[in-house]
C-alpha cells in the first residue's frame, strides 16, 4: 500500500521538478538566473485558473482529446516500475500494453490537431504519426530482445539484464538506455527534435499540434507531456539502478538518476539547435540501429558460442 | 442438426420471399429472415462451443453427389456464428442504405435473392465436408457475390470490378481444386474425415497440398500477392455488400486455410515461416497501401488486406507452435489469430457502414472533399471513430485483445533453441508494432479528414442531417460490441480456444487455457480503470471549462483563413510516403501553366498499387499479345469450327486409349 502511494505521489509531483530541473539548466548554461524550480507548478495552476478559448470549428473530439492524452500516459505510467520496486500493475508482456495505452492518447491528440481546422495543426500531426510509425517497431525489438535474454516479459526484466548476460549486459544496458534516451527526446518533444519552447514555427511538430488548446486543456497537455517524459526517465533509471539496492537506497538512487537525466537534458537542449526536419529522420533512425545492435547481442549471447 | 437445417431453409425462403413481395418490403423480408436464421444458428453452433463436442448428420443428396456430411465442429461453429449474425446486421443496414435506390427500376428483387443466397452458401461452405458439394456451395458463393457486386453494373467501373472478381474467385477454386484432387487421390474418398489421415506421414506431399490450398483460398482472403481483386471489388459494391463481403465472406478464405491445416496435422517448418512470412507481408502492405488511397472504401479495402495479414500472423505463429511442438505459443497464435478474425468482422462491418452513410449523404467517396461532417452527422461520426480506434489496435476496444494475444505467442515463442525462429519472431514482433502506429496514421487520416476540420466541399458542407434510425442501429450494435469484446475479452476469449484446441490437440492446453484466462481477466479489470480514469477526468475537465469563449481557430495572426487551407488527406500521408518513395508507383498528370497569361492550369498524382503495375499488368498484356496470334483460327466460319471440334474430339480419344490403360 505504501508502495503505491509512493509511486502515485513520485508520479504526480516528480515531473513538475523534473521540468523544473531542466529549465534551471538551461538558464544555467545561457548564464541567467532562471526561474524557481516550482515554476512549472504555478504555470500549471496559472493555466487551470485560465477561461479556454476554443475554436468554433471544433467538435467533442477537441475537448475530449486532452483528457484522452493525460489519462493514458497517467495510465501507462502505471505499469511502470519506480524507485526500483515493482510496478503497480505488474504483468507479463506489459511492454505492449503500455506502447498500445500510449497510442490511445496519441489517436485523439491527433485527430484533434485535425479537428481545428487548422494547416499548422495539420502539418504537425503528420509528423507525430510518421514518427511514430519508425520509433515504435525499434522499441519494440530492443524490449523484446530485452526480453528473450530474462525470459522475463515485465518491465522488471530490465533488472536481470545483468545477471542473464554476464559480461554483454553492460553494454546492452549501455545501449538500451541509449535507445530509451533517444525515444524519451522524440516523445517528449525535447530538441533535437522538436522545441517546447517555441509554439509556433513551421518547424514543429508536437507543439504546433497543440496550438489552440488554452486553459486546462493546455494545463493537462503540458502537464501529461511532462509525465511522458517522466515515464521514461523512470525506464532508464530502473536500467541504471543496481539491483542490490533497495528500500530508501533504491528511492534515492532513482531520484538522483531522474533529476540527472533532466540535467542532461536541459544541456542537450543547450548546446545543440534543433535538427531541421529531413535530419530528423536520420536522428529517429539512430533508434532503429541501436535496437537492431541489441537484437545482435542478445542473439550473439544466446545462441553464439 | 435438425435446427441448423431449418435455418437453412429459412434463409432460402427469404431470399425466395424477396423477389415475389413489394420493393418497400424486400430488405425487411430479408433481414427478418436473416435474424430467424442467425437465432436458430445460435443454439448449435453456441452448444457445439460451449460443450466443444461436434454435431454431424449424413444426408443422401444425388447420385452424383452420394452422401454429403454436414458437421458443425468447433471450428465451423465459431464461423457459422460469425456468418450468421454478422450478415444480419448487414441486412438490417440494407434496409436504410438501399432506400434511395428502391422503386427506380433496379433489379432490388435479384439483388435480395442473391444476398440471401451468399448467406446460404457461406454457411454452406463452413460446414460441408465433402470437398465436390464445398466446391459446389463455394462456387454460388463467388457467383452470388459477384452478383451483389455488380448491382450498379451500368457504371463501367462497377461492371470492371466485378469481372475482375470473378476472375481472381475463378483462378482461386483452380487451386482449391488442385488441392482437392490430390486428397483425393491419396484417400480415395471425397470426406474431409478421410482427408485428414490422408496425407499422415508424406511431409512433401502435404506441403504442396497446403501450398495450393493456401494460394486457392488465400486468393479469397486477400493475401499479398493475391489481394487485387479487394480494392477494386468492395468501393464498387453497395456498402452493406461490402461490409459482408469484407466482414465476412474473404474470412470463409481463413476457413479453408485452416481447415486444409486441420488435414495436413503438424505443418512443416517450411510451410510455417511461408505463412508467416507471407501474412506479415500482407499486412504491411495493406496499411502502406491504405495510407495512399483517399477513397472511403477502398482504403477500408485495404484495409482489410491488412487485418487479414494480422489474422494469418496468428495462424502462422500457431503454426510454427505446432511445428516447433511448443502448445503454448500454438495456443496463442490460434486463439489470437481466430479471435481476430471475429473483431475484424465487428469493427470492419462499422467502418463501411459509417462509410456508406457518408457516401448516401455526400454522394463522394473522395475523403479530400469531405470534412467537418460530425457536426451533422454526429452519430456515424462517432461510430467511424470507435470504429478506427477498435481497428488500429488500440484499447479498450477489441483489437487489441487478439492482436494481445499474438503479441504473447510471438513473445512466448522467443525464448527457443533455434536462431532462425528467434530472429523471426523479433521482426514479426516489430512487423505487427509497425502496422500499428501506420494504422493509426491511416486512421486519423481517415476520420479527421472525413468527419474534422472544415467542409472542403459544398456536398459536404450542405448534408441533411445523420442517416436515418435503421442504419444507426446496427452500427450501434457493432460499436457496443467493439466496446464490450475490448473490455469484458475474457467472455469471448473461451469462444476461441475451444476452435484453437482442435489443432493444437494437447493435454497440455488446459493451463495455457486457465493462464491465458487469468491474464484477460486482469487486463480487463485494468481497463475498467482506465476506463473510470477517463470518465471521472472528462468530468472535472466539462465542469472546470464549463465557461469557455468561442473564437476561430488561431491561424498565427491570420484570421481570413478558409476551407481549402486545411492540411488535406494527400498532405497528411505525404511525409511518410515521401519516406517510403520506392514502394509505390507514383503517376503524375500535370499541365504547367504557359504563356503570360496561362489558363489552364493542373496536378494530378495518383499512386498505383506496384502489384498491379508491375506483375499483373504485364501479365495480362503478355496474354493479350500471345492470344492475338490465334486469332486467325477465328473465322466465324461454322464449318471449320465443326472441324476444329471434331479434330478436338479425336486427339482426346487417342489420348484416352493411349494413356487411359
Amino acid at each position: 500500500m505504501i508502495n503505491l502511494l509512493l509511486n502515485i505521489l513520485i508520479l504526480l509531483i516528480v515531473p513538475f521538478l523534473m521540468i523544473g530541473v531542466i529549465k534551471k539548466t538551461k538558464a544555467f548554461w545561457a548564464g541567467r538566473k532562471g526561474v524557481s524550480i516550482l515554476q512549472p507548478v504555478w504555470d500549471f495552476v496559472r493555466l487551470m485558473k485560465k477561461t479556454p478559448v476554443i475554436s468554433s470549428t471544433t467538435s467533442w473530439v477537441f475537448k475530449f482529446a486532452p483528457v484522452a492524452g493525460f489519462a493514458s500516459i497517467l495510465f501507462a505510467a502505471l505499469f511502470v516500475p519506480m524507485a526500483g520496486a515493482k510496478a503497480i500493475f505488474n504483468i507479463p508482456f506489459a511492454f505492449v500494453i503500455f506502447s498500445y495505452i500510449l497510442g490511445f492518447g496519441k489517436f485523439f491528440s491527433l485527430i484533434s490537431a485535425l479537428d481545428t481546422g487548422s494547416s499548422f495543426e495539420g502539418m504537425g500531426a503528420s509528423r507525430e504519426a510518421c514518427f511514430s510509425t519508425i520509433v515504435e517497431p525499434a522499441f519494440f525489438i530492443a524490449l523484446a530482445s530485452v526480453a528473450a535474454l530474462s525470459q522475463n516479459y515485465t518491465f522488471e526484466s530490465f533488472r536481470l539484464i545483468l545477471k542473464n548476460a554476464g559480461a554483454y549486459g553492460y553494454l546492452i544496458i549501455a545501449l538500451l538506455a541509449v535507445t530509451l534516451f533517444i525515444m524519451l527526446l522524440i516523445e517528449g518533444c525535447r530538441v533535437p527534435v522538436d522545441d517546447p519552447t517555441t509554439h509556433l514555427e513551421l518547424t514543429m511538430i508536437h507543439e504546433v499540434m497543440i496550438l489552440d488548446n488554452s486553459g486546462p486543456d493546455l494545463g493537462l497537455i503540458t502537464w501529461g507531456a511532462a509525465i511522458k517524459m517522466f515515464i521514461f526517465e523512470a525506464l532508464i533509471a530502473n536500467l541504471l539502478i543496481p539491483s542490490s539496492l533497495n528500500g530508501w537506497e533504491a528511492l534515492l538512487a532513482f531520484l538522483a538518476i531522474i533529476f540527472i537525466l533532466a540535467i542532461v537534458i536541459g544541456t542537450v537542449e543547450s548546446s545543440m539547435a534543433r535538427f531541421r526536419m529531413t535530419h530528423v529522420f536520420e536522428f529517429i533512425f539512430i533508434m532503429s540501429i541501436t535496437a537492431l545492435i541489441i537484437l545482435a547481442l542478445v542473439t550473439y549471447r544466446i545462441y553464439g558460442g | 442438426m435438425e435446427i441448423y437445417f431449418l435455418a437453412l431453409g429459412m434463409l432460402f425462403v427469404g431470399g425466395l420471399l424477396s423477389i415475389i413481395v413489394k420493393e418497400d418490403w424486400k430488405f425487411k423480408v430479408c433481414s427478418i429472415f436473416s435474424l430467424i436464421a442467425s437465432v436458430l444458428l445460435l443454439l448449435p453452433a453456441g452448444a457445439v462451443l460451449l460443450t466443444g463436442g461436434t454435431l454431424a448428420q449424413t444426408v443422401y443428396m444425388s447420385p452424383i453427389l452420394g452422401d454429403v456430411e454436414f458437421v458443425i465442429d468447433p471450428l465451423s461453429a465459431f464461423f457459422v456464428l460469425v456468418i450468421s449474425i454478422m450478415s444480419f446486421f448487414g441486412t438490417l443496414y440494407a434496409n436504410g442504405y438501399m432506400k434511395p435506390y428502391l422503386n427506380k427500376g433496379m433489379n432490388v428483387s435479384s439483388h435480395c435473392f442473391f444476398l440471401m443466397m451468399l448467406l446460404v452458401s457461406m454457411i454452406l461452405v463452413v460446414t460441408v465436408q465433402n470437398a465436390f458439394f464445398f466446391l459446389i456451395v463455394w462456387e454460388i458463393m463467388s457467383l452470388s457475390s459477384f452478383f451483389l457486386v455488380i448491382f450498379e453494373g451500368e457504371k463501367k467501373e462497377v461492371l470492371s470490378a466485378g469481372i475482375k472478381y470473378l476472375v481472381y474467385m475463378h483462378l482461386s477454386v483452380i487451386f482449391i481444386i488442385a488441392a482437392f484432387v490430390l486428397l483425393n487421390i491419396q484417400s480415395n474418398s471425397l470426406t474431409f474425415v478421410d482427408f485428414a489421415s490422408a496425407l499422415d506421414g508424406n511431409e512433401s506431399l502435404a506441403n504442396i497440398v497446403f501450398f495450393l490450398a493456401f494460394i486457392g483460398f488465400g486468393i479469397k482472403a486477400g493475401f499479398v500477392p493475391f489481394h487485387n481483386w479487394l480494392p477494386d471489388a468492395h468501393p464498387a459494391a453497395p456498402t452493406h455488400v461490402s461490409g459482408i463481403m469484407s466482414g465476412v465472406m474473404i474470412k470463409t478464405g481463413i476457413y479453408g486455410i485452416l481447415r486444409v491445416l486441420l488435414f495436413v496435422g503438424t505443418p512443416s517448418k517450411l510451410i510455417s515461416y511461408t505463412v508467416l512470412v507471407i501474412a506479415a507481408i500482407s499486412a504491411l502492405y495493406g496499411v502502406l497501401y491504405a495510407i495512399t488511397q483517399h477513397d472511403i472504401k477502398r482504403l477500408l479495402a485495404y484495409h482489410s488486406i491488412e487485418n487479414i495479414g494480422i489474422i494469418g500472423m496468428g495462424i502462422g505463429i500457431g503454426m510454427l507452435g505446432l511445428a516447433y511442438s511448443n502448445p503454448v505459443v500454438a495456443t496463442l497464435g490460434f486463439a489470437g489469430g481466430i479471435l481476430h478474425i471475429l473483431n475484424h468482422s465487428i469493427f470492419k462491418e462499422l467502418l463501411f457502414f459509417a462509410a456508406g452513410g457518408v457516401y448516401l449523404k455526400t454522394h463522394t467517396r473522395n475523403i479530400e472533399k469531405l470534412g467537418g461532417l460530425i457536426k451533422n452527422m454526429p452519430y456515424t461520426g462517432l461510430m467511424f471513430i470507435i470504429g478506427s480506434v477498435a481497428i488500429c489496435g488500440l484499447p479498450p476496444f477489441n483489437g487489441f485483445i487478439s492482436e494481445f494475444l499474438i503479441y504473447a505467442g510471438m513473445l512466448k515463442g522467443i525464448p527457443s533453441s533455434e536462431i532462425n525462429l528467434f530472429i523471426t519472431l523479433i521482426l514479426a514482433i516489430a512487423a505487427l508494432a509497425m502496422v500499428g502506429t501506420m494504422a493509426i496514421l491511416c486512421f486519423t487520416k481517415a476520420s479527421g479528414i472525413t468527419f474534422l476540420g472544415n467542409p472542403r466541399s459544398e456536398n459536404a458542407k450542405n448534408v441533411s442531417g445523420d442517416v436515418s434510425k435503421v442504419m444507426i442501429v446496427p452500427m450501434g450494435i457493432l460499436a457496443f460490441l467493439t466496446f464490450f469484446i475490448g473490455m469484458y475479452p475474457q467472455y469471448f476469449i473461451g469462444a476461441v480456444l475451444v476452435p484453437a484446441s482442435m489443432f493444437v490437440r494437447s493435454e497440455t492446453i488446459l493451463p495455457v487455457f486457465n493462464s491465458v484466462m487469468e491474464l484477460v481477466s486482469t487486463l480487463s479489470w485494468y481497463f475498467f480503470i482506465f476506463l473510470i480514469l477517463v470518465l471521472v477526468l472528462f468530468a472535472i475537465r466539462m465542469f472546470i471549462n464549463r465557461k469557455a469563449d468561442i473564437h476561430n481557430t488561431w491561424g498565427c495572426g491570420y484570421d481570413r483563413a478558409n476551407n481549402h487551407m486545411q492540411y488535406t488527406a494527400t498532405s497528411y500521408a505525404d511525409l511518410f510516403i515521401s519516406t517510403l518513395k520506392p514502394l509505390f508507383k507514383r503517376v503524375t498528370h500535370i499541365k504547367k501553366p504557359k504563356d503570360l497569361f496561362p489558363k489552364e492550369a493542373y496536378y494530378e498524382m495518383e499512386i498505383q498499387d506496384i502489384e498491379e503495375a508491375y506483375i499483373v499488368k504485364p501479365l495480362i498484356n503478355w496474354d493479350e499479345k500471345f492470344l492475338t496470334k490465334f486469332e486467325r483460327i477465328q473465322s466465324g466460319n461454322i464449318q471449320q469450327y465443326i472441324l476444329f471440334g471434331l479434330i478436338f474430339l479425336i486427339i482426346a480419344i487417342i489420348g484416352m486409349v493411349y494413356f487411359g490403360g
